[in-house]
């Protein structure tokens, strides 16, 4: 069974589930974005960026009363948005294999992978 | 030239798409018979309809962190008292009313609809019927004449006249009755009915 | 009436008559479009695409009445109810999408079949026996309004279900014309060719209308009627129209920027696995409160935490694909409203959607003004900007291929349509956000649900001033759609270079 959010965490439970998807989707674009031109800021910004989304799940944890069963939850958005990008970076240049040989306006292939 | 690997091609995940469907689809199946067999008037969740000749009331439950709903003793709804059928067929017009009133496009039923107005999932439970022993009386009043027992608690907002008979308002104060005996999981939230004491 | 009476009202309905002509083609001559440039198939979605337009209009005028009532209640009370306004207002919406979808089908079903419709004159009997039944099912809200507590006025005058309030000789009807639409897509591939586009897209249709039939019951058991209802609602907006979208984007993709077939079919697999993954048991979260067993609290808050996965997954591969597509799309306002596509679908649906989806959280905001702000931006961002984004597409092949690109004449006009539109939504979304967490807040936690705890939170003066910018936003989206309306109409006129042609890399 669930326990209902208490009055004073009604901002910091929307603010941190907002916060999740922020930073998931921040991670994922930064993360990206430094296989397609390795830098290594753009890899720390992009850990930093995992770093808050983890820190949004705890405090949701905590604000959302997430015990037994929820705290699966919780622990599958820390470890599955961690993973989702790079598995779906590894699809993209797979299911991509083949068509860099005949694209012409585009330089970073070397890049890739 | 790289291979695509298996989990990388067209035919793998046409496969995968096909299965991930069909596997919700059936699991989703599956649960919804279950719901419904659970939710059925007359299951323990959804009372069945001859509620409507009992006390309905809410405890909350420490344990749950919700209130439960408690049917108690017999207290009859326009001094009759309703065997199955007729509680079911009087229920039914006052649903029927309230479809065809469009009630949904300004009120919440069970918390869906429209917001211009309050929610109805326990409204015959609500503490602006002042008392038990007027409740009847002025829902039925209301609701064959809202514009002149408007109960607008200084918002302005007037519910209209929408030409609701004595008959339909009865039909559709027995299916507010009924509905909210309903276990919704403690919604609305911190719900105090009209038997609470202050 | 006396002949001469009736002599006289013939003439001036003959007069009528010829003024309206006249009319109509003045605005033929102004607008300047030629119907050569398009296909058959072509001719009869853009059949489908003004009627949406116009839908649209109907949605956004009586959205404007519905959201003025908030703040002036007596504003045409007993005359048009806010029920009344807000029934159109949804409903309008719903409808207009849906013929954009179908507009768009029949856009690229020739060519993606690669042979000529096969039921075209079906077709556009159907177009038209659907299009004067909407007009008569909206004549009817307006003028009858409501009925007694009869099957007679769930029949024939309103339903009194939100989103799918057609009575039901309506609802049979959508039926048939959706098999005449299902005929004419399933017949065009058989008699031509088949590809993954075309599967999915067969597939999906199938759900679609089938999940229709799902919200035409009568029940008496509120529990069960709200439980079939959210199947329509929620499996249409997360599941088969999320897909339909996909199958559009992967046409679309493939045409705009000459990605290769084998890659945009293999993603849009990969899209319907994570949708329908997450999106079809996702449907808990909507079984929190209605009765249902309690079970569904873990089913709907696990699957609502997967079903920003696909978002995440659209987020990476846009970085991929930003590599090897320079963007150089001959048609900037149809690419503009794309993106704008994706990211108001990642915002209405991802972040809004997840901010209130835990059933934690939701036992509060369920049935606030919280849902209002998240159905406005995830209903515009999702599903009304890539109906719009088609409109750039169709009325460019109309206007004879022309350039709509960089150094575009007027092009301050989508500009401003795009910037007002999707200002004036997310201004209101604010507002709508505002109100909810007070009136969640107020109402509900503080006031234990009761109607004086829902008054007290109605008149609370930020409520009061959300509901007045909501209005003013409100207004701001309706001079966008002006614009909009304005830019469809002219853009390309006059333009004499050709958009480059693309071809599959
Ligand atoms: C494009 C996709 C979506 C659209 C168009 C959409 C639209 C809507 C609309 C219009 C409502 C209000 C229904 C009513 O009138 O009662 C609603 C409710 C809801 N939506 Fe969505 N939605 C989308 C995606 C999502 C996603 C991805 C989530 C979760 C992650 C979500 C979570 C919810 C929840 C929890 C409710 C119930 C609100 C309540 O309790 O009242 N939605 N949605
Ligand atoms: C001029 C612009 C608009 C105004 C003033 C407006 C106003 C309103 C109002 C007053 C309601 C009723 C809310 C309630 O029951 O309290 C509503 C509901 C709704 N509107 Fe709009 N609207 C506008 C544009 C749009 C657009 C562009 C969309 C989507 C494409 C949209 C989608 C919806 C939806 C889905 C609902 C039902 C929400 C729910 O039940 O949770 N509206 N609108
Ligand atoms: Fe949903």
């Amino acid at each position: 069974m669930i326990e209902p959010v208490a009055l004073e965490d009604f901002f910091i439970t929307f603010f941190s589930s907002a916060l999740i998807i922020l930073a998931g989707a921040g991670y994922a674009l930064l993360f990206s974005w430094s296989k397609v031109n390795p830098s290594i800021r753009i890899k720390i910004a992009a850990y930093v960026s995992y770093a808050v989304l983890v820190l949004a799940v705890a405090v949701l944890t905590r604000a959302a009363h997430f015990q037994g069963y929820w705290l699966i939850i919780s622990v599958l958005m820390a470890v599955g948005y961690f993973f989702a990008p790079i598995g779906i970076w590894h699809l993209c240049v797979k299911t991509h294999a083949g068509s860099n040989l005949k694209n012409n306006n585009n330089n970073n292939n070397n890049n890739r992978g | 030239m790289n291979e695509t690997p298996l989990w990388a091609s067209e035919s793998f995940w046409k496969k995968t798409a096909i299965w991930v469907t069909a596997g919700s689809f059936l699991i989703l199946v599956v649960l919804t018979m279950d719901s419904l067999s659970k939710t059925s008037a007359g299951s323990k969740r959804v009372p069945a309809y001859s509620v409507i000749n009992k006390k309905i009331d809410y405890q909350y439950d420490k344990e749950l962190h919700k209130f439960m709903p408690v049917i108690g003793e017999t207290e009859l709804l326009f001094g009759k008292e309703y065997s199955e059928e007729e509680a079911r067929q009087l229920v039914d017009l006052g649903k029927k009313t309230t479809q065809a009133k469009n009630c949904m496009n300004c009120h919440t039923l069970l918390g869906n609809g429209a917001y211009y107005a309050p929610d109805l999932t326990k409204a015959w439970l609500d503490k602006g019927w002042i008392s038990k022993e007027m409740r009847e009386d002025m829902m039925v009043k209301f609701l064959m004449d809202p514009e002149n027992n408007a109960r607008t608690y200084g918002s302005n907002r007037k519910m209209p006249n929408l030409k609701i008979t004595e008959q339909e308002a009865k039909g559709v104060i027995a299916f507010l009755k009924w509905m909210s005996s309903i276990d919704t999981n403690g919604f609305p939230y911190n719900f105090k009915t009209i038997n609470a004491e202050e | 009436m006396n002949t001469s009476g009736l002599n006289e009202a013939a003439q001036k309905a003959a007069a009528l008559c010829e003024k309206s002509r006249a009319c109509v083609n003045d605005f033929k001559a102004w607008v300047q479009l030629d119907s050569r440039n398009l296909s058959d198939g072509q001719q009869l979605a853009v059949k489908y695409f003004i009627v949406a337009v116009i839908l649209f209009f109907a949605q956004i005028l009586f959205g404007l009445l519905a959201a003025t009532q908030f703040i002036f209640p007596g504003f045409l009370y007993e005359i048009l109810d806010f029920s009344v306004n807000r029934m159109i207002h949804i409903n309008a919406m719903i409808v207009w999408m849906l013929y954009g979808f179908i507009g768009c089908v029949y856009w690229f079903l020739e060519e993606e079949s690669g042979t000529e419709i096969v039921g075209l004159k079906l077709g556009n009997i159907a177009f038209w026996v659907l299009t004067a039944a909407v007009t008569l099912v909206v004549l009817v809200y307006l003028l009858v309004q409501i009925g007694p507590g009869k099957d007679s006025s769930l029949w024939f005058i309103n339903e009194g279900r939100e989103y799918i309030e057609a009575p039901r000789w309506a609802d049979i009807g959508i039926v048939v014309v959706m098999l005449i639409f299902f005929y004419n897509v399933v017949a065009t591939f058989s008699k031509g060719k088949w590809s993954g586009i075309a599967g999915v897209l067969t597939l999906d249709l199938v759900a679609l209308a089938g999940l229709y039939t799902a919200g035409m019951f009568y029940m008496t058991n509120i529990t069960h009627e709200q439980y079939w209802w959210w199947w329509v609602i929620h499996l249409w907006v997360e599941a088969t129209w999320e897909v339909l979208v996909g199958v559009i984007m992967a046409w679309s993709l493939m045409k705009l920027l000459g990605v290769r077939r084998k890659i945009v079919q293999t993603w849009l697999y990969i899209e319907v696995a994570l949708m329908f993954g997450s999106g079809i048991l996702g449907l808990g979260h909507h079984y929190f409160w209605i009765g249902t067993p309690e079970y569904w609290l873990t089913i709907g808050g696990f699957f609502s935490a997967l079903e920003p996965i696909p978002l995440v997954a659209m987020v990476v591969h846009a970085v991929y694909d930003s590599g090897s597509h320079a963007l150089k799309s001959g048609n900037h306002p149809a690419l503009a409203w794309i993106i704008a596509q994706a990211f108001g679908n990642f915002f209405g649906a991802g972040v809004w959607g997840f901010m209130h989806t835990l059933p934690q959280i939701n036992l509060y905001t369920h049935g606030t003004q919280w849902s209002a702000s998240h159905g406005h931006l995830a209903f515009f961002g999702a599903y009304a900007t890539i109906n719009i984004a088609f409109f750039y597409l169709a009325i460019q092949h109309w206007r004879g291929d022309v350039w709509m690109g960089g150094g575009s004449q007027n092009a301050w006009r989508w500009k401003w349509a795009l910037g007002l539109l999707n200002g004036g939504v997310l201004g209101m979304t604010i507002a709508l956000l505002i109100a909810g967490y007070e009136q969640s807040f107020i109402e509900r936690a503080v006031e234990g649900s009761t109607w004086g705890g829902y008054f007290t939170a109605q008149n609370h003066p930020s409520f009061q001033s959300a509901m007045i910018w909501r209005l003013f936003f409100g207004g701001m989206t309706f001079a966008g759609f002006i614009l909009l309306v304005w830019d469809l109409l002219t853009i390309g006129k006059g333009e004499t270079r050709k958009a480059p042609e693309i071809i599959e890399s």
